[in-house]
């Protein structure tokens, strides 16, 4: 359940933090979102991955939960890689049967 | 030129230099370092492994009391092998269902082992018969020895090899500036763009596993690399053998008295150190000198939720079952030595921590993979005609061939020699391994003798149909096909058998990618210039 609750906030740090990159905006909306609204998803992803991180070590102390943390951020990271380049590629589909 | 352009072009010299160790570093040894990565990331599954290429050996539907078994083992070795100086024995786990034991054997004919070893079951200590294999161990054992030449001679390529690839990962994160900018940057159907940027990917997620892998690769051997300190600062057997305690429970077996006395109860000293550690919590039982006054055993702690490979152990005097020495703790060096080893192995990995390796891992190889590719399509574009190009492009093209699909049809080869090579073929276990390495050397002449892009398709082809078919053969030649792991909740064999299908559709997935990629003219033309120069400018951010 541990597991659960920190590959998910994992994802969630990751996601927000791929929507405040510069062009992944560009890919996702369309446009560049507001510099406030950038430093707010900056904030919710940082804030996510330090949950995550907080929860693995409550549970499994400094060792483990290091490790475990490493392990869920990256591949978290591949997850959130790999949903945008599916996106990106369904998207361009579209507009090509357009 | 002013000092802000000054800077600049050092900033730029120093990127390429380091672009182009990164290049090297990486093709030279690249294709040894892609088999030890690849072979690496499955002996995170080794014991399954090894269950799985014993399927005479039941399931174990509950684990088994250890305190129990270790008695059962110990009543086993009076009767298999008396007199025998020191046996141990790994006791049944989660992911183990027999309980597995060496002991010493007489001195034989200079070049032998003096070691014989086994299967026991837990249910009844007797010595099992399964069939002669080496299972998930002969991958472990091969990601850091290698095979068909002398052990230290493959420990020192390994070590190279890893030296190499921490090189590798040091000026490729120099070389790659803008890390944090493209992280989640991918191009799709851009030729190198999207080679270099899955290269990138591959290499920044798992970034701090990958350092720590390699690094703690090196210090899982580097008595062996760096053996000068140790030998100056100990010298006597007394400091040698106070070193060994400290990075190891098995030690050598002190001197028999010569006066019998029968072994006290194993069950009692294992129980003992359950209470200390947790009724699952026991790792091995070593005995020295069985039988004799001078008896000592010694139960260990086990590896789960502990990131630390120090030995930690209760010794026992075997004749009166008297607690002798507990050892809870080593010294800072060893114990900075263990944490690292234990990193390494993550051996002490819940079921979910070891798939985590396990997928990183396997980016790892992705990384290792992609970039001795990267080296191949990067240079193609400039082939002055790619249907003649140079001796050493072939070489790395068909090299490439060999240690990356070749590699998954070699190791698929391996799990179907496990079930086809007949259970009384004399040294049966070195046959599977032979059969991995013809069936490498036969991807490796295939990929010399067809032209390219055919033998990436037919062995990635081939790779899939082998993998995909794996559970069939399972299903037909053993008792334990998929529906009934399913149905007993086996995960090991059901899991072992999907995993198949899920690697199966990754290779059909490369093999269609593949066949559908058209080589691209070289750049000649004005219009074709704006492309050229984005691909000059990725090869400086690489």
């Amino acid at each position: 359940m541990i597991h659960l609750v920190a590959f998910v906030l994992s994802l969630s740090g990751f996601g927000a933090l791929a929507c405040a990159a510069h062009r992944q905006q560009r890919d996702l909306f369309g446009k560049a979102l507001q510099p406030a609204t950038r430093h707010m998803l900056r904030l919710v992803a940082f804030a996510a991955l330090l949950c995550a991180f907080g929860v693995l070590v409550a549970q499994h102390g400094w060792a483990l939960g290091l490790v475990m943390f490493s392990g869920h951020t990256s591949l978290a990271a591949g997850i959130v890689v790999c949903v945008l380049i599916g996106y990106a590629r369904t998207k361009e589909q579209k507009l090509r049967h357009r | 030129m002013t000092a802000e352009g000054d800077r600049a072009n050092t900033g730029r010299g120093i990127r390429q230099s380091m672009s182009d160790l990164h290049t090297w570093v990486g093709l030279l040894l690249g294709w040894v370092l892609y088999a030890m990565f690849l072979t690496g990331t499955v002996s995170y599954f080794k014991d399954e492994l090894s269950q799985w290429a014993r399927p005479e050996l039941a399931r174990l539907a509950e684990r088994p009391d250890p305190a129990i078994v270790a008695q059962r083992v110990a009543n086993a070795f009076d009767k298999i092998a008396p007199g025998t100086s020191q046996w141990s024995v790994r006791l049944p786990d989660d992911r183990n269902n027999s309980a597995y034991a060496f002991w010493r054997t007489a001195p034989g004919a200079p070049g032998q082992r003096g070691f014989a070893d086994g299967h026991f079951d837990a249910a009844t200590g007797e010595r099992v018969n399964s069939r002669d294999t080496l299972g998930g161990e002969f991958f472990y054992r091969f990601h850091f020895q290698f095979h068909y030449m002398p052990v230290v001679w493959g420990r020192w390529l390994a070590g190279i090899a890893a030296m190499f690839m921490l090189v590798a990962i040091i000026s490729g994160v120099i070389t790659h500036k803008k890390i944090f900018v493209e992280f989640f940057t991918f191009r799709w159907g851009k030729g190198q763009r999207s080679w270099l940027d899955a290269h990138n990917a591959l290499s920044v997620f798992g970034l701090p596993f990958h350092a720590m892998i390699t690094y703690t690769g090196l210090v899982t051997l580097m008595a062996m690399y760096m053996p000068w300190g140790g030998q100056v600062a100990i010298k006597s057997p007394a400091e040698r053998q106070h070193m060994q305690a400290e990075l190891s429970a098995f030690t050598q077996p002190g001197k028999p008295t010569g006066q019998k006395t029968p072994l006290a109860s194993v069950e009692e000293m294992v129980r003992q150190a359950q209470e200390r550690w947790g009724r699952d919590n026991i790792g091995r039982v070593n005995v020295s000198h069985s039988g004799d006054v001078a008896a000592r055993v010694v139960v260990t702690r086990g590896d789960p939720g502990r990131v630390s490979m120090s030995p930690q152990y209760m010794e026992f005097d075997g004749a009166t079952g008297r607690l002798l020495s507990v050892r809870d703790q080593v010294g800072g060096a060893a114990e900075t030595r263990g944490v690292l080893y234990a990193l390494h192995l993550g051996r002490f990995s819940d079921m979910v921590t070891r798939w985590l390796y396990f997928l990183v891992s396997f980016t790892g190889t992705a990384m290792v993979g992609t970039g001795l590719v990267m080296w191949t399509v990067k240079r193609r574009q400039k082939l002055p005609d790619p249907q003649r190009p140079y001796f050493g492009f072939r070489l790395v093209e068909r090299l490439n061939i060999a240690s990356i699909a070749g590699l998954s049809v070699a190791m698929t080869a391996f799990m179907w020699g496990n079930r086809l090579l007949p259970t009384t073929l004399a040294g049966r276990s070195n046959w599977e391994v032979d059969l991995f390495f013809i069936v490498w050397a036969v991807t490796l002449l295939h990929a010399v003798l067809r032209p390219a892009k055919a033998a990436w398709v037919e062995q990635l082809w081939a790779a899939a149909a082998l993998l995909a078919l794996l559970p069939l053969l399972n299903a037909v030649t053993t008792q334990r096909p998929l529906w009934h792991s399913l149905a007993r909740g086996d995960w090991i064999f059901a899991g072992i058998d999907l995993m198949c299908w899920v690697l199966a559709a990754l290779h059909v997935a490369l093999a269609l990618r593949t066949a559908r990629d058209r080589v691209k003219a070289p750049a000649k033309s004005k219009a074709a210039r704006p492309a050229a120069m984005a691909v000059a400018s990725g090869e400086a951010a690489e």
